[in-house]
């Protein structure tokens, strides 16, 4: 009943040309009971801004190009910035090496899903993040 | 067309002889006493009541096997028609009559990263380990058709491919490199950038003094990629996109007489999530779409097809993948010869470049993928490919390394030099297993081009959405059968250990490329006559408004220094946008 309320918006970081992922992903949470709005590929600005007009819950973006250091952390300061950080769970997917996810989590993504993450994992893992942000915003 | 109003199975169906079969009704009789005495007396209850089973793989075709396989299996098999001799027609034994004996498959791995200069030692490290042609893929903002400097592009330049933002990048990319001895795709997957990147490539070429006619190489300029493969922020209309494509071929074939001009790519296709069947259907749908399209512009069908090549995927399905290369090498000769009236029996081959599929390769136990991928080259062997690429171990990962490459392509090596393989023409011909195969799956693959012929052919099957949700739907079948591990993954669903494998090394981009690229540009922005590229600039937009073909004008706007996206804003702005349908 609870996962009804979860809003998820999905991206493209930048510019990056593999969505096969992060449509398996929309549909995976969509199964899950959870409401998903895709954006296709969008910058941090663009995000940022679909995020506070949509009012999600989550943010995840998807990157297989390689740039996800460099975008990955623009959009975790954009976040930030706006006062998202605390309310809003925030998680990438996509092709990134082990020593980045390190990095990532450090930055300030609540969660990284690498090839072979199942729908169990993703799924309950972002159930978790949704129901800390939700205690620590309320 | 002669043909206009029938569509491709009919055109086929109505042509092709009576077939006379390999195998005599009498022989065919005593085989068939045989086979139903052994099944009934050898074969169990179980393997009876089994005796079709559908293997569960990674992208493959889904037909079902019989336990085992017999003349009865081809018993209409007529060799002349069906089989015949390699370097005849049909082809289904191979394009060139002593195939890998006259000349092995070249090894071809793709490379790009960070900037020109940095791909330019990466390139010189190809040819020194023995590969045979080189492949040169561009970075996110370049395939997206944005320069270094753009907003969109921060953060973005020199990852997973080589940034190229004008013609003075080119130059250094190719710096020191023979380009009239060996030949080089340019693996510009869209029609679009093919017709901003490749004058590029011209303008470098003309600064090294090589003549257009002494180049031999490929650029892929497929429409699939550019409107259904890709994510990206812009797309220009679909029969907008399709104009660019043949405007490419028509200039390419005309002025720079060596070089393949498209390549059909089911690869990316297929990886991004479909069938071994669509992959190849949606591609021939496409080629078929640009003869017609080259023919109503008044060139001969032969003179266009001769330098057509296509772009595989192979994956994990061994046998179903040797059959399919042979399949399509027949249905393409049939396509040709009967659709389109070919007299030249080289504008009937079905050239391909294979890859190794990167959607099998798993993040888990990463050493394994060599071995899958070996499996895959050999079954691109087996099938008659021209060119291979090996796809690295590493790439659940990031873009392969220096040593990653190089297991690449002693994989490669090895089957050459080591195997024997190559010795034998189409070693599996005559397999009745693998030419039942090849029948099944060349009428597959002529249902689905039936289906799009249907819909109003290629470029409406892509306007009309059908092809976004064909794909949609497979990968969502497919992700649920790995899911429920129907399909099975070593290392991930199936035979998961506890024990760790070491940690593999991991490829880190060159630092400062993107400084470096906005440097440059700066520098090219500065010094360029800025009147000759806004001439040339409007030119470019005029021929884009008028249907005259586009690439003279847009190799003037290289030879003037123009960037890649001061090309893309005019192409948007003659062209506007579309957008494309997204199902989830």
């Amino acid at each position: 009943m609870r996962d009804k309320n979860i809003k998820v918006l999905l991206s493209k970081l930048g510019l990056d040309i593999h969505n096969r992922g992060i449509i398996t992903v929309a549909k995976i949470l969509r199964d899950a009971g959870m409401e998903v709005i895709y954006t296709g590929n969008s910058t941090v600005d663009q995000i940022i801004e679909a995020a506070i007009q949509e009012s999600v819950d989550i943010i995840g973006v998807s990157s297989l190009g390689g740039a996800h250091i460099q975008l990955g952390s623009k959009l975790v300061s954009r976040a930030k910035k706006e006062g998202l950080k605390d309310s809003k769970g925030l998680v990438i997917g996509g092709t990134i090496p082990d020593d980045d996810k390190k990095k990532l989590v450090d930055m300030g993504f609540d969660a990284i899903f690498t090839s072979g993450a199942t729908r169990e994992e993703i799924v309950s893992r972002i159930k978790e993040i949704y129901n800390e942000k939700s205690k620590k915003s309320a | 067309m002669t043909n206009n109003k029938l569509t491709t199975k009919e055109i086929i169906k109505k042509n092709i002889p009576k077939k006379k079969p390999v195998f005599s009704n009498s022989a065919l009789e005593e085989i068939k006493k045989g086979f139903f005495r052994w099944k009934e007396n050898c074969v169990s209850d179980h393997d009876k009541e089994n005796w079709e089973v559908t293997p569960q793989t990674t992208l493959g075709s889904g037909i079902p096997r019989e336990l085992i396989y017999t003349p009865l299996s081809i018993s209409n098999l007529d060799y002349n028609e069906d089989v015949g001799f390699s370097g005849q027609a049909p082809f289904t034994r191979g394009i060139h009559p002593n195939m890998y004996r006259g000349k092995k498959f070249t090894i071809r791995q793709i490379n790009g990263f960070g900037g020109p200069e940095d791909t330019n030692k990466r390139l010189k490290f190809m040819i020194k380990s023995g590969a045979t042609g080189l492949s040169v893929i561009f970075d996110l903002p370049t395939v997206q058709m944005y320069d270094s400097d753009d907003p969109l592009s921060s953060g973005q330049v020199g990852t997973s491919g080589v940034a190229i933002d004008s013609a003075v990048d080119m130059e250094t990319l190719f710096e020191d490199i023979p380009l009239e001895d060996l030949t080089v795709s340019i693996v510009t997957h869209f029609p679009s950038n093919t017709a901003i990147i490749f004058p590029m490539f011209l303008v470098a070429a003309e600064k090294k003094g090589i003549p257009f006619d002494k180049l031999g190489g490929t650029v892929q300029n497929d429409t699939t990629m550019e409107e259904v493969v890709r994510s990206g922020p812009e797309y220009l209309p679909p029969k907008d996109v399709f104009r660019i494509q043949c405007d490419n071929i028509e200039y390419i074939r005309k002025n720079i007489p060596r070089w393949n001009f498209v390549t059909y790519n089911g690869y990316n296709l297929r990886d991004y999530g479909t069938s071994s069947v669509t992959e190849m259907a949606v591609a021939m749908s496409n080629a078929i779409a640009t003869l017609e399209e080259m023919s109503s512009r008044g060139h001969d069908i032969d003179w266009v097809a001769k330098r057509l090549a296509f772009f595989w995927s192979i994956s994990n399905d061994f046998f179903d993948e040797v059959a399919r290369i042979r399949a399509a090498r027949r249905l393409w000769a049939k396509i040709m010869k009967y659709r389109f009236g070919s007299k030249e029996p080289r504008s009937q081959w079905m050239r391909c470049h294979v890859q190794t599929s990167g959607l099998t390769l798993t993040r888990q136990e990463p050493l394994n993928n060599v071995v899958r991928a070996a499996f895959q080259a050999l079954a691109a062997t087996l099938g008659g490919a021209q060119s291979l690429h090996v796809s690295s171990y590493d790439e659940a990962y990031a873009v392969p390394t220096e040593e990653a490459q190089l297991l690449s392509v002693r994989t490669q090596q090895i089957i050459q030099a080591e195997t024997a393989i190559t010795e034998v023409v189409d070693p599996l011909g005559g397999s009745y297993y693998v030419e039942a195969l090849t029948d099944k799956i060349e009428a597959m693959i002529l249902e689905q081009i039936e289906e799009i012929d249907k819909l109003g052919g290629y470029v409406s099957a892509i306007e009309r959405g059908w092809l976004h949700r064909k794909v949609a739907d497979h990968f969502h079948t497919e992700q649920a059968k790995m899911e429920r591990g129907d399909i099975k993954i070593v290392g991930y669903n199936t035979y998961v250990s506890e024990y760790k494998t070491r940690n593999i090394d991991v490829f880190n981009y060159p630092e400062k490329t993107e400084e470096r690229q906005i440097k440059k540009l700066k520098k090219l922005r500065e010094t360029r006559n800025t009147l000759k590229v806004e001439e040339t600039l409007n030119d470019l937009e005029k021929a884009c408004r008028s249907g005259k073909n586009i690439v003279p004008y847009s190799l003037e706007c290289a030879r003037a220094g123009c960037t890649e996206g001061e090309l893309f804003k005019v192409f948007k702005s003659a062209f506007g946008l579309w957008n494309p349908p997204v199902i989830f």
